[in-house]
């Protein structure tokens, strides 16, 4: 099968950033190496699910239930989806796994927050009051 | 027409398989984006677009319904990116 490696996927990722004699060639047989796009697509979504596990920091009440819904969907589809095409491809996969770990903490984080929180936080008319009496 | 929709389920890039609901997917998580003012930067998600129509036309097999989601949301974006240019004046 075309791109198909008998070695551990690992090993053609890591040889590719090792700098040795003879590695241009090794870099040219590589279907997912840093010369193609099947290497640049994921590493650059690598920075988008950076950008979500520096959103952990936020509160609660600003996340989104759609955008993290449809962030936890996309990493699990697109993990199965990259075992699926040829190249195979890890680096895909390490990232959707990665995304669709962020967007369900990000969305245990807002149900825990919305539901599983004291009562006083959930009633926003009564905190309201509250800061009124004070 | 029945012979057309037939085939489109059966086929190896239709709604049983990955290769179509992880563009579907995509397309969701490219909306949710839009909807929330995104800590994502519009010139961020013009290459990931970019990179993504690339990827899409690469790999095998083939995936149109990918680089028809990349390809309008870089249409979109590179138009906010305008707005936002012209804005800068």
């Amino acid at each position: 099968m075309v791109g198909h490696s008998t070695h551990p996927p690992w090993s053609s990722f890591a040889r590719g950033l090792v700098v040795s004699r003879g590695s241009r060639k090794r870099l040219e047989k590589q279907p997912t190496g840093p010369k193609t796009i099947h290497f640049w697509a994921p590493t650059f979504k690598w920075g988008i699910s950076i950008a979500n596990v520096a959103d952990f920091a936020k509160p609660p009440e600003k996340i989104s239930y759609p955008q993290q819904v449809a962030v936890s969907c996309t990493g699990l589809i697109w993990s199965r989806y990259s075992t699926v095409i040829t190249p195979k491809n890890w680096n895909l996969f390490s990232v959707n796994v990665a995304m669709a770990g962020t967007g369900i903490y990000q969305l245990a984080r807002k149900i825990r927050h919305d539901y599983f929180s004291e009562v006083e936080v959930e009633e926003v008319p009564s905190r309201r009051m509250k800061k009124g009496s004070n | 027409m029945m012979a057309a929709l037939k085939a489109f389920w059966n086929s190896p890039v239709g709604p049983k398989t990955t290769h179509f609901w992880g563009p579907v997917a995509n397309w969701g998580f490219v909306i949710a984006n839009e909807l929330k003012s995104s800590s994502i930067g519009g010139a961020a998600m013009c290459v990931y677009s970019a990179l993504f129509m690339r990827f899409a036309w690469m790999v095998k097999p083939r995936n149109y319904l990918l680089l028809a989601c990349h390809a309008s949301n870089e249409s979109v974006q590179l138009y906010q990116l305008s707005r936002w240019a012209k804005a800068q004046g």
